[in-house]
């Protein structure tokens, strides 16, 4: 699929590149820490610890007011004391309102964005590629056709559609087993990890349009190349023809596109869980909209951390997209959005 | 499909009424009077009088944590929407601060025979649009919120009493007289003025029959201190001074409300000056307002109860066990502590302890997992999977507490537990539903009684005629009756107290705390907080 | 073919998706879990109030006899009537309007404003320190959720150095422009105005500023490698005829396509910073129907999205097809 030349380009591009290494760093993190989540997270992340709460992170000794109060006679009485809060070694991140440990979430929560993002981005290329692939193959009033309810999809900006069909149809989710904590290891951490199903189609179907578009122009460029006439003139199977010829020769800007795409739905994921409208709580824009209450009472890593997270993921894809895009092809167009 | 045009604001007349009332005649009559605390008040007399022309500019922010659901004053349930429309609505009687009831729309009340009230109408009163107070408009106010088939079918309608229905040539329940209106009630009603001064807005008969209810619920037409001068729904809404209010009027010329589920949103508004009062401060917050130079904290205890109620109807909470497992799997003294740093009290039955028929003998559900472990064992129905909804920003910390409470119930090893977090409307929206069967199955709700008397928070959410309730029992609404026709002051304490008593045993809810009203006020302005959680801007003043 | 011939083009273009973007939306009513009752009517309306609503959805008709009403009632500007508020939904609708068109302009003009500068001169000092940082900047910012960063601007812009005003919207441009009549009114105006919008629309505007900022680099590199800057500076053409007058509308072109297919990011991470700024606008509207169940308000909103959009993407391809003939003539 990928041809000797292009593989060249690639190692080429990704020795001369420092960015490239550094990208190609951070997803394998991100990746290995959503993968063995049940390993390598300290602790259960929905465990909570009323006393242990709003612990700060590693480094950062805190010290605020805090104001405690009783009723006495029927009226409320108040002390505020100085409190210092030590970090605890046991919570490198710090803890969150409800003592839940931050580095467990922040770990759990890269599973969640992970698997929306990768599973997101295959069901809008699922759909989006053979609609584009079949637009551009065969022109007229098909591809017009095609492309005109593409232009209407594309009139709804992703996260207004995404939103309001969530609220339509409801945040339907599944929770799957653990396949680790299933076969016997890590037991303190929890049975089952919730994929949020509706999320994940919702962002599939709001997304598909990007693929049609990359497939579609490479369709239309490779349909009058001489292999593709000669396999018509021989009698080939119109289908086999996409499939076979025009889609490998398609894969390089699909693929340019596609880690583009998963980073832009990270994104998404993490604006719909801020908003609440996620099937899971074990998000990091769940996280962040729950921290956005103490980032002025001086709490500021329940809400930080969880943002750093995300932009250490979004950076990594992207710099292996551009690794991949000033490799494969310098000019290809490949800034499809969310 | 309504008119748009607000009758309301054409006259601009800088002008105060001529000779403002003083001090209103508080002429509470023979019969009850109780200690009942507050909502509505007509201008206090301790608050500073304007009486020269000086159109100085006094203009006070508040922002709460809901915005309303609608101006209609009688078709709602909900603290922050009575807040709004009592800046412009006005009942028949009003609280104080300290809760004592005072004359509003009625100058004189009395129990004229065992189940009739009479009150005596304040003279000269003009609704804003100018047209006079009439006995038809209060009997007709009453009736509307009541009655089902008059008007709209109110949540209200138990908040006055029950009325009897008329029957052949018996004599009306609402009668308008000359210059007074009588009440019948269905039994004694032995707590009626309490109630009609806690509820019972008046509206214009003429304007309510003329206009749809759309154009009722983006307008108003009362005899308060303020009058609408702008309404931006679900964003904001501006009253202005009313110059020809009978009683005191304000030294706020302008009042906006507005709201932010979030309470950081609501905390920087008042630090940043852009906000006077703000509800609910989270504790965490409570030492940064302290320590600003704009802004300080009040916090009384409110006569709001915080709790989970669960559906009597519907599996597995028609077990008492496993009702009453989930009271002991909740460890409600940790979540007090900890999330709400103190900033509320234990309960254990649906009565305050400041409020007539609390009962003191009942002790609080203990933490106790292992036995909420037996207790699920026993009701059958081990391996259970609930989900508890709760409101977002409505009440202090609300998620949070959920969480919490969800998280200790998630724990039994027999029991799994989520939260589903829903916008407060919508909540109360499914809450207030016309048949139970449309209810949450199990939910955090808070109800504030500013009546303060037990049945009063019984009667709607436990009753099974109340506008809210989840549970229908026999026992407890026998109980309710009899209470309600008891006139000796202390047989219906105890009554009440054997209701709560039986209350705490059948666990409808998991009893969770009493709120404590925290509010951060600008230093800008002097005001005292109400444990009715009434904001009453009409008693603001400058500092 | 002529220019004016290239927009009539566009427009009926335009209106065709438009009709697409409405016709969803009319199928999106059959969707809604329940009947289509349920998409208009809330949740404690009784049996009356649905009858009537039935009635007024014309539920009774044939399906093709609904979509005309539908259509026919639209053109009137009638979007149906709200139950759970109690307000038309065109009122409604038409009211938060202006706020997010506000935002949406002010967001574009500073991501614009500083991007393209930025990206010219980091492409034409490749490799020094101001083309790192820029490549940094542009790298992060679209890396970054906007309202994780919007609530980190609140917290150190407007909490920790009150600059400006944590929340809400308190003058409309409009009202700003009115006000030059006389210089007091008009300064403070504009002073409260500016303490409103700038963090939102910051926040909104910085992934935007990222992209084209990349964009605009990438693109001018490219350019000025081209041999026709080459034989430009060999003509003796002053350095900034070459760079601004050639290679930038060059780049341009491009970048202004990529500008209107993330259009849609925009009008959508509006949506957010409202909801972090408390930014009365559509954004505000549409998470408030969902969580109220206001379909009817909902639809309304869409379609006004819809429209918008498509009306700018017009107005973007005219802008193209002057800087750059070649298109017209597709």
């Amino acid at each position: 699929m990928l041809s000797d030349r292009v593989r060249r380009n690639l190692a080429s591009e990704f020795r001369g590149s420092i960015l490239a290494k550094l990208g190609v760093v951070l997803v394998l993190l991100v990746v290995f820490v959503a993968i063995f989540a049940p390993f390598v997270a300290p602790h259960d992340p929905t465990t909570q610890s009323l006393d242990n709460a709003e612990r700060p992170p590693l480094g950062i000794v805190q010290t605020e007011q805090r104001t405690t109060s009783e009723m006495v006679d029927g009226e409320v009485q108040t002390v505020t004391e100085t409190v210092t809060i030590r970090p605890d070694a046991a919570h490198p991140l710090g803890t969150d309102g409800l003592g839940r440990d931050m580095l467990s979430r922040v770990i759990y929560g890269a599973r969640t964005s992970l698997i929306v993002g990768v599973l997101g981005t295959v069901l809008a290329a699922t759909v989006g590629v053979p609609v584009g692939l079949i637009a551009g193959y065969y022109r007229g009033r098909i591809d017009d056709g095609l492309m005109r309810f593409a232009d209407v999809s594309l009139a709804f900006p992703s996260l207004v559609l995404a939103i309001a069909l969530i609220g339509l149809w409801g945040r339907a989710s599944v929770a799957v087993p653990d396949p680790f904590v299933a076969a016997g290891f890590a037991q303190e951490m929890p049975e089952t990890f919730v994929l949020p199903g509706t999320v994940i189609v919702v962002v599939g179907v709001v997304n598909w349009v990007w693929f049609a578009r990359i497939a579609r122009g490479e369709a239309l460029s490779l349909r009058d190349q001489e292999y593709v006439t000669a396999a018509r003139a021989l009698g080939a199977d119109d289908s086999r023809i996409i499939a076979g010829h025009v889609l490998p020769n398609a894969i390089t800007p699909i693929i340019v596109l596609g880690t583009v795409q998963v980073a832009a739905i990270i994104l998404l994921e993490s604006s719909l869980s801020f908003l609440g409208f996620s099937g899971t709580t074990l998000s990091w824009g769940f996280d962040i909209s729950q921290g956005r209450d103490y980032v002025s009472s001086g709490q500021w890593w329940i809400a930080g951390m969880p943002g750093l997270a995300i932009m250490v993921a979004v950076i990594g894809i992207n710099l292996i997209g551009d690794w991949l895009r000033d490799a494969l092809d310098p000019g290809i167009e490949g800034e499809g959005g969310a | 499909m309504s008119d748009k045009t607000d009758r309301t604001v054409d006259r601009r007349s800088y002008l105060a009424a001529a000779g403002t009332a003083a001090a209103t005649a508080l002429a509470g009559c023979a019969g009850d009077t109780g200690g009942g605390e507050t909502t509505e008040t007509g201008t206090e007399s301790g608050a500073d009088e304007e009486t020269a022309t000086e159109p100085a500019e006094f203009g006070v922010t508040v922002t709460m944590g809901q915005m309303d659901s609608g101006l209609d004053p009688q078709n709602h349930a909900e603290t922050n929407t009575n807040i709004i429309v009592g800046k412009a609505y006005e009942g028949l009687m009003d609280r104080d601060k300290e809760g004592g009831i005072v004359a509003a729309l009625a100058t004189d009340w009395e129990r004229v025979e065992p189940g009739v009230a009479r009150f005596t109408l304040r003279d000269g009163v003009q609704f804003h649009s100018g047209d006079p107070l009439t006995a038809e408009d209060v009997a007709y106010s009453i009736r509307r919120i009541v009655f089902n088939d008059v008007g709209i079918a109110s949540p209200q309608s138990t908040d006055l009493g029950t009325l009897e229905p008329r029957e052949g040539d018996s004599p009306p329940p609402v009668e308008a007289g000359d210059g007074e209106v009588t009440v019948r009630f269905d039994g004694l009603n032995p707590i009626v003025f309490q109630l009609f001064a806690t509820n019972g807005e008046i509206l214009r008969q003429s304007w309510v029959e003329e206009n749809g209810e759309d154009y009722i619920n983006r307008n108003t037409n009362g005899t308060g201190p303020f009058r609408l001068s702008e309404y931006d729904s679900g964003n904001r809404v501006v009253f202005e001074r009313n110059d020809e209010y009978w009683g005191d009027v304000p030294e706020v010329t302008e009042t906006t409300l507005n709201a932010s589920s979030e309470s950081s949103t609501r905390v920087n508004r008042l630090l940043a000056d852009e906000s006077d009062i703000v509800t609910n401060v989270p504790p965490q917050e409570v030492a940064r307002v302290n320590e600003s130079d704009l802004a300080e904290i009040s916090s009384v205890p409110s006569t709001r109860i915080i709790f989970l109620q669960m559906r009597y109807d519907v599996e597995p909470f028609s077990s008492q066990a496993f009702r009453q497992a989930l009271n002991h799997a909740v460890n409600v003294e940790e979540i007090v502590e900890n999330v709400l740093n103190g900033f509320g009290s234990v309960t254990n039955q649906p009565t305050l302890e400041q409020f007539t028929g609390y009962n003191p003998d009942l002790d609080p559900y203990p933490y106790d997992p292992d036995r909420a472990e037996e207790l699920v064992e026993e009701s059958g129905f081990a391996g259970a999977e609930i989900t508890l909804e709760t409101p977002i920003g409505r009440y202090l910390k609300d998620v949070e507490i959920a969480q919490a409470a969800a998280a200790d119930i998630d724990e039994l090893p027999n029991v799994s537990c989520e939260v589903e977090q829903r916008e407060f409307n919508a909540l109360v929206q499914d809450v207030t539903a016309e048949t139970i069967e449309d209810r949450p199955h199990f939910n955090l709700l808070g109800w504030g009684n500013a009546e303060f008397d037990a049945s009063q928070t019984i009667t709607p959410l436990l009753s099974s005629g109340g506008d809210l309730t989840m549970l229908k029992n026999d026992e407890i609404d026998g109980l309710l009756a009899d209470a309600e026709s008891e006139a000796d002051r202390e047989a219906r304490e105890e009554i009440l107290q054997e209701t709560n008593a039986r209350l705490n045993e059948l666990a409808p809810w998991v009893f969770m705390h009493q709120q404590f009203s925290v509010y951060g006020t600008s230093t800008d302005i002097s005001w005292e907080p109400r444990a009715d959680e009434f904001i009453d801007v009409d008693t603001v003043s400058q500092m | 073919m002529s220019q004016g011939r290239f927009v009539a083009k566009r427009v009926f273009q335009g209106v065709g998706v438009v009709w697409g973007v409405v016709s969803i939306v009319f199928v999106l009513r059959f969707v809604t879990p329940g009947s289509a009752i349920n998409a208009v009517a809330p949740l404690d309306a009784d049996q009356e109030t649905r009858q009537a609503i039935a009635r007024e959805l014309g539920l009774d008709q044939p399906l093709h006899v609904q979509y005309g009403d539908y259509l026919v009632s639209l053109l009137q500007g009638d979007m149906g009537f709200s139950y759970v508020r109690g307000q038309e939904v065109a009122t409604l609708v038409f009211s938060k309007l202006p706020a997010t068109v506000e935002l949406a302009l002010a967001a574009t003009v500073v991501a614009i404003g500083l991007s393209i500068p930025l990206g010219v001169v980091s492409a034409t000092r490749r490799n020094q320190p101001v083309d790192w940082l820029a490549t940094l900047f542009s790298l992060g910012g679209i890396s970054t959720p906007n309202f994780w960063l919007g609530i980190m601007l609140i917290l150190l812009l407007a909490v920790q150095f009150d600059i400006f005003q944590t929340s809400g919207r308190a003058v409309a441009a409009v009202e700003v422009a009115a006000a030059v009549v006389g210089p007091a009114p008009f300064v403070d105006r504009l002073q409260a105005w500016l303490a409103h919008i700038t963090l939102p629309a910051v926040a909104l505007g910085t992934y935007f500023m990222a992209l084209v900022t990349r964009l605009t680099r990438s693109g001018m590199l490219d350019e000025l490698g081209k041999p026709y800057v080459r034989a430009a500076r060999a003509k003796g053409l002053p350095e900034v005829v070459v760079r601004y007058k050639h290679a930038l509308r060059n780049t341009l072109i491009p970048v202004i396509t990529v500008l209107g297919l993330q259009l849609g990011t925009l009008i959508g991470g509006a949506v957010i910073t409202e909801a972090v700024f408390s930014w009365p606008g559509l954004g505000t509207l549409v998470i408030d129907s969902i969580n109220l169940r206001d379909w009817p308000v909902l639809q309304g909103s869409l379609i006004v999205i819809g429209t918008s959009f498509v009306l700018v993407n017009i107005f973007v391809d005219v802008v193209y097809s002057a800087l750059d003939p070649r298109v017209v003539n597709d």
